[in-house]
């Protein structure tokens, strides 16, 4: 092993020869905005409520699956200080909104889908008013029976949810994706070795701390609406609400502030509560502040797939990978959100057949995945975005097949993984020039880990065991309109402004794209200022989503800024005398190379550009090669980043009380180039804690439609006790097509943690654990189960 | 029914009168203003709410502002300011403990209770101490970190 180590070790020195001279990126900066949010001064979109505002409320669906026969508000409207009550008859244009297509409705006029429809809005003076406005509406049900599993929802006699989606395939299978490579039968019947095992995922809740909120304000010049909210995607927002509005798009102006993050969940949340909040605006033509409760959070926000997933794998005895064949059933919930329509926009349901090998080299690949309607909340983004549960199945599978081998779980990854030039199971050739870090994540976790000393067993009730897991992931969005605009400003004092659409939720947005900004255009880290999150200020960045904001937007940044700078180089090459090939632009001051006396401040060089008719501003944009993937096959190269990363933990399972101990945690993420190390540490961290939540204690419990447990009392989160502390490595392979080399970091290391618990799980007792969360309740039941097997 | 309290906040006498059932949090962000203060569950839940009621530490969602009548309080913004960062929060700041920030006040302030109690707490100590308020952004470590930087600093 130590020799593999010093092989890679030569390997990425020569890779990042040509890094040493950065003096921004990849250091250890301060979060921009960290101070206010310790002084209290930070202001979320809530802090901006003020006095004047009407209060908006909603009455949700009673029943989770219903046709509703009759509203009245007669009651609601004559209370005092109610100033609107709204049915779906009273709204001003299209009753639908979606980011991918508008099927969920602003008020449900028919039918309620699931628990958190919309069926009456109201206005008032304040809350306590609003709240008894709601009271006084009565609706009139007919209540239908609600689908609860995805695997009786696709049956053919099974009620159907939406009697006329634009977008389903067939019943409540809203769509079908498929991958095929190679020939599996073939492969299946000459394996000397098949593994076929099914495994369950939770449906799981963001619980970001923030709560959604909207504020309204009509705009008296243009007619048009401001919507303050906290939003993933402003664009986004402004171009799925517009028609909701029956406004045109550029009298939408949606404005997001700092953001108490979104995990994923606010691309569509924020959809939610500006639909509302909008609406009642135009409405009352006053602003408006609607909030949801952190109960209606729970009940109608987005969620992670659940999913069922049946998994075969074909080997031969030496312990290679021959071929996959996998299925798999998504709990779409009510509406379609990110879940995936026809290509190319298939998304979470097409990440679950692109990752159902795996980091691996397979040759013969079958994957299939069905996302089916039912009456639970719709089923979005979050954090990994269905990769945590392709992995979940791929990795424990691969477990297994080490133990049928009696071979070293890693050594049997070594042997399968993708390397230079080969092809992942969706066609794409992996590449060293991209970036390829794995070898050396698998490598380094196994040192830290101590994986060649045997484990210590200990006696008695508390079971010791280890396990290990990779991953590749790719970071981007797979759409044909992928790609990123900002605008980059000088100031005549050589101060610079970037505007970009992008928000900051936590991730240290701000603070990278400050780097990469000051980094290339060698000015002062404190020089630059970053505008984020105004559809009236920037261009559109696309989605804060896909861990893509540094790689995608990144690139478009510093294309903004090269164009400025190379503007005053050949401004400056005239002023100086010299080719501007000569020029360069460092700390601040230009000059002609190799001629330290010819210095003149940047600040006074772009003065006087300016007074000559440079021009000061410049849009930055940033196209990847165009992703493909083929609804056929789906075959072709998704993204042009890919991080990579193993994960190595050892826990403590105490077979009396069933709770897990993790004693030790090793996670190695292969993020390209870290453009600022302790954002990526936070993000490794919070991440790989976010899986420890889905393995260990989350879980939405969803009976006929209802949600049992809608608050952090029955769904609690990870705190202080429940994180280990982590062993966390920065691998940098970097891409030549990304900013500096960076690849991404924000979703990945949710990926590999359930995968890694559960093989270590099996390790520890000799149990396969194959249905996520790992709850102590859960891990009792099925110590019972095995021992009253074998006794 | 309307009650006239009187009751220190930040070292600032304030009187006022509100409603029985009004919670603490609303008269502190709606009727006084400071924002600082955030509201994530108002089920006493997750602890972002989090002030100092004579130095201890409560959750100002389930707690009614006619009950603090005559008692001290401390928000965030009474820890220190622009021109007077309080050691926490530089700590936080330092260590990288912030990243979206909603639960930062609560944890800080927590933060202060359990460092004026216990000056040099330990890592068990300080686990126990900050359990009740959620991060989901999950910089754990780092918040971790931050208290023991902080604990030094003010020694
Ligand atoms: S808002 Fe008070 S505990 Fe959550
Ligand atoms: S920093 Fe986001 S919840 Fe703590």
């Amino acid at each position: 092993m130590g020799v593999i180590l010093e092989d890679l070790e030569q390997e990425v020195k020569a890779i990042h020869a040509d890094q040493n001279d950065l003096n921004v990126v990849g250091k250890r900066i301060k979060r921009i905005e960290a101070l206010a949010k310790a002084l209290g001064t930070a202001r979320y979109a809530a802090d901006l409520k003020r006095d004047d505002m009407l209060i908006g409320k909603a009455l949700f669906a009673k029943h989770p699956h219903a046709l509703i026969k009759k509203i009245d508000t007669s009651r609601a409207e004559e209370l005092e200080g109610v100033i609107a009550v709204m049915t779906a008859k009273d709204l001003p244009g299209r009753n639908g909104y979606g980011i991918l297509i508008p099927d969920k409705p602003v008020i449900a006029e028919k039918k309620v889908k699931y628990q958190g429809d919309p069926v009456a809005l109201v206005a008032a003076v304040n809350e306590e008013i609003a709240k008894k406005a709601l009271d006084l509406i009565e609706v009139e049900y007919a209540v239908l029976p609600a689908l609860d599993d995805p695997r009786e929802a696709m049956k053919d006699d099974a009620v159907l949810i939406h009697e006329n989606h634009p977008a389903a395939d067939k019943g409540n299978i809203l769509t079908e994706v498929s991958l095929t490579r190679g020939d599996v039968d073939k492969a299946f019947a000459e394996a000397d070795i098949i593994i076929e095992n099914l495994y369950e995922t939770p449906m799981v809740d963001h619980s970001y701390l923030e709560p959604d909120v909207c504020i309204a304000e009509p705009d008296p010049i243009t007619g048009g609406l401001l919507l303050i909210a906290p939003a993933q995607f402003v664009h986004a927002t402004k171009r799925s609400l517009a028609p909701v509005f029956n406004l045109p798009p550029n009298k939408v102006r949606v404005l997001s502030p700092v953001v108490g993050a979104g995990y994923g969940g606010k691309e569509d949340s924020c959809l939610d509560v500006c639909s509302i909040a909008g609406v009642l605006a135009l409405r009352t033509k006053k602003t408006v502040y609607f909030e949801l409760t952190r109960e209606e959070i729970f009940r109608n926000t987005g969620k992670r797939h659940a999913t069922y997933i049946k998994h075969r794998l074909a080997a031969t005895r030496e312990g290679k990978v021959t071929a996959i064949d996998v299925e798999t059933i998504l709990d779409k919930g009510a509406y379609v959100s990110m879940g995936g329509l026809r290509e190319p926009t298939h998304a979470v349901t097409q990440r679950t057949v692109m990752y159902a090998g795996g980091a691996y080299a397979i040759p013969n690949a079958r994957a299939k995945s069905y996302s089916v309607f039912t009456n639970h909340p719709y089923s979005c983004a979050m954090r990994g975005f269905g990769a945590p549960q392709a992995y979940f199945a791929v990795e424990s599978q691969m477990d297994e097949l080490a133990r049928k081998l009696e071979m070293d779980p890693i050594e049997l990854r070594l042997k399968n993984i993708v390397r230079d030039g080969d092809r992942t199971i969706f066609g794409q050739v992996m590449k060293k020039s991209r970036g390829l870090g794995l070898e050396e994540c698998i490598a380094k976790v196994k040192e830290r880990m101590e994986w060649e000393k045997p484990l210590e067993r200990t006696a008695g009730s508390r079971k010791r065991g280890r396990g290990f897991s990779t991953f590749l992931y790719g970071t981007g969005v797979p759409l044909p309109f992928e790609g990123a605009s900002c605008y980059a400003t000088f100031q005549t004092d050589g101060t610079v402004s970037i505007a970009v659409s992008s928000t900051e939720m936590g991730q240290g947005l701000l603070t990278a794209f400050t780097q990469i900004a000051a980094e290339t255009l060698g000015v002062d880290f404190d020089n630059v200022v970053v505008n984020i999150s105004d559809t009236d200020a920037s261009p559109d960045a696309g989605p804060t989503v896909a861990s893509r904001s540094t790689t995608v937007v990144g690139n478009a940044i510093i294309n903004g800024c090269t164009q400025l700078k190379n503007r005053i180089m050949d401004f400056a090459s005239r002023e100086l005398k010299a080719d501007s090939r000569d020029i360069d632009i460092k700390e601040g001051k230009v000059f002609i190379v190799g001629k330290p006396e010819t210095a003149v401040p940047l600040g006074s060089m772009v003065a006087k550009a300016f007074v000559n008719q440079v021009p000061l501003s410049a849009t930055g944009v940033w196209y990847p090669p165009r992703p493909t993937f083929s609804g056929e096959d789906g075959q072709g190269d998704p993204m042009h980043a890919y991080a990579f990363g193993a994960q190595g933990v050892e826990i403590e399972v105490d077979t009396e009380t069933g709770e897990i101990d993790i004693v030790k945690f090793v996670l190695a993420c292969d993020v390209g180039k870290a453009i600022n190390p302790v954002n990526v540490e936070q993000q490794m961290e919070g991440g790989a804690a976010m899986g420890i939540g889905w393995s260990l204690m989350e879980e939405i419990d969803m009976s006929n439609g209802v949600m049992k447990n809608d608050s952090f009392k029955n769904y609690p989160i990870p705190s202080i006790k429940d994180v280990p502390e982590m062993d966390l490595i920065i691998v940098e392979h970097p891409n030549e097509l990304g900013p500096f080399g960076a690849k991404g970091i924000g979703e990945p290391p949710t990926v590999p943690t359930a995968p890694a618990i559960r093989n270590a799980l099996y390790d520890a007792l000799g149990i396969k654990f194959n249905k996520i969360p790992f709850t102590p309740q859960r891990v009792i039941e099925e110590i019972k189960k095995y021992e009253n097997k074998n006794s | 029914m309307a009650k006239n309290i009187s009751f220190y906040l930040n070292g600032e006498k304030i009187e006022i009168q509100v409603d029985e059932k009004d919670l603490l949090v609303d008269v502190i962000r709606n009727r006084i203003g400071l924002k600082g203060t955030k509201k994530g569950c108002t089920n006493g839940d997750c602890g972002v709410c989090t002030v100092l009621l004579d130095g201890e530490p409560i959750r100002s969602c389930i707690t009614l502002a006619c009950m603090i009548d005559g008692k001290e309080i401390m928000t965030i913004e009474g820890l220190g300011n622009a021109e007077n960062v309080h050691p926490i929060q530089q700590a936080f700041v330092e260590e990288g403990a912030i990243q979206c920030g909603f639960c930062t006040p609560g944890m800080i302030l927590t933060t202060k209770a359990l460092l004026d109690k216990k000056a040099k707490p330990t890592t068990g100590e300080i686990k126990r101490a900050l359990s009740g308020n959620f991060c989901r952004c999950a910089g754990y470590s780092k918040i971790l970190k931050a208290v023991k930087t902080a604990s030094r600093n003010l020694a």
